[in-house]
């Protein structure tokens, strides 16, 4: 398999690795299809929860909706194993690759070697695939980078063993007994109601509503209060949409791609379209979005909170319409 | 179909890799297409800066006798309180107790090489911490 097997590059890590995977054992299914079908778009805004003293803000669903969905949606069987020592999961992992089995694992970034100084941060629900030894060395396939890499046995496992938030606890997964015959066209009718549902949820912090509650509490921050602060703030909404959101509206773009990608389903291909089409002013807005944020950081004093909560609530009406029409695919 | 603005911009937090977003070709198909964001780029800044800040802060704080050297190694570290608290398995009032030079002062080699191992250091390091 390590001759055989060719590292891509995908937009998001967690989709792009159950692509490469199914794709490998049998089915084969791009990066967009996968982030759509296990309906991953969303938007949450939980500030209860912490990380490094900021609130948690993701622009998809939380990490290992896909991997879990994947079976639930497909009928994939998915081997999912966590590890309580360190040794085991070594030893496991070796006699994979070993056998020319290709295999997913989670891990923190932050030990990992081959990547770039300053993109180190204790993120824990970074996803990236094994599929070969060279010495001491694994052969890895991480889908951020365009190359395959190579990184060391000991700071893999530590990689596979970081503590906090997410912690990873060695987990490691590969698909086994893919199903034939697939009814996709009903599996993605699901999938896309599914996503509908979750992004125009009633509750506050969560989808369209949850965009617009972080629109009204940013509009709520006092231009004139501590500058470091505000700076750390914006910049933060920053990095979860862009570094771990794949690029300006990464996702929307991502779903966008599944909406035009599903139209060969015999489905009603011109509200597919209409929707893929709002998504991508969506993403195109959260870029603006973006950009507002950190020239407001750059110059604390042109700092307009209106301004840039308007923004959102520009995106969250887009994909307020965009679900609204999905909910309807028949 | 509205079009996706791919940004073409440096990047210097990548060192020289680029990563991939999907956009629409003349034909409007989606194609995975690598972008240079000096948004991200900023943003990454800002966080990887607020932590020498307060690493600054920190060793202004161990000079005054306040903060522990734990607490910088932390921030070395890019860690916060429950990221090492995790690490070390020990409840964050405790940890944050750590922090505090007068509490530090009284931990034992047992404790401390907790500490040294998160940390990947020696214990050494902590015990003998110049400013």
């Amino acid at each position: 398999m390590s001759e055989k097997f060719e590292h891509l590059q995908f937009a998001h890590c967690e989709s792009g690795v159950v692509s490469t995977l199914l794709t490998h054992y049998g089915l084969k299914l791009s990066e967009p299809m996968v982030f759509g079908l296990t309906s991953s778009l969303s938007f949450v805004f939980l500030p209860i929860i912490k990380l490094n003293n900021m609130p948690l803000i993701a622009y998809r669903e939380l990490p290992k909706n896909i991997i879990n969905k994947v079976s639930k949606v497909l009928g994939v069987e998915i081997v999912k194993k966590t590890y309580k020592s360190e040794d085991d999961a070594n030893s496991d992992l070796t006699k994979f690759v070993e056998d020319n089995q290709l295999v997913g694992l989670q891990t923190s970034v932050f030990y990992l070697p081959y990547f770039p100084k300053d993109m180190r941060f204790h993120f824990n629900a970074h996803n990236l695939l094994v599929y070969g030894k060279e010495g001491k060395d694994y052969k890895i396939s991480d889908p951020v980078f365009e190359e395959a890499v190579l990184c060391d046995e000991q700071e893999l496992t530590r990689a596979r063993f970081a503590k906090g938030v997410f912690a990873p606890k060695g987990f490691m997964y590969y698909p086994k007994n893919i199903p034939n015959n697939l009814d996709f066209e009903s599996i993605v009718k699901k999938a896309i109601k599914k996503n509908a549902k979750s992004m125009l949820t009633p509750f506050p912090y969560a989808g369209v509503k949850g965009m617009r509650t972080l629109a009204k509490k940013i509009s709520k921050l006092n231009p004139t209060s501590d500058p470091r602060y505000l700076k750390n703030y914006l910049t933060h909404i920053v990095r979860m949409q862009e570094e771990i959101g794949t690029g300006g509206g990464g996702f929307r773009f991502l779903y966008a791609a599944f909406l035009k990608e599903v139209k060969k389903y015999d489905l009603d291909n011109e509200l597919l379209e209409e929707a893929s089409s709002l998504l991508v002013k969506s993403g195109n807005t959260l870029r603006e979005f973006a950009l507002l944020c950190v020239e407001s950081s750059k110059k604390i004093d042109k700092f307009d909170p209106n301004k840039i909560a308007e923004k959102l609530v520009e995106a969250s009406t887009y994909e307020e319409k965009a679900f609204k029409l999905l909910k309807k695919v028949q | 179909m509205q079009k996706i603005e791919v940004p073409k911009e440096e990047n210097k937090i990548l060192e020289g890799h680029q990563k991939v977003m999907y956009s629409t070709d003349e034909k409007g198909d989606f194609q995975r297409i690598n972008y240079g964001s000096s948004v991200e780029e900023f943003a990454t800044q800002v966080a990887v800066e607020e932590y020498e800040v307060l690493k600054v802060e920190s060793l202004e704080n161990i000079k005054k006798g306040l903060s522990s050297p734990i607490e910088y190694f932390m921030f070395e570290n890019r860690m916060d309180l429950p990221t090492l608290a995790s690490v070390v398995e020990m409840f964050q009032f405790r940890v944050k107790r750590h922090l505090k030079m007068k509490h530090f002062k009284k931990l034992n080699d047992k404790i401390l090489s907790k500490y040294a191992q998160a940390f990947n250091i020696k214990i050494e390091e902590l015990k003998d911490f110049k400013v």
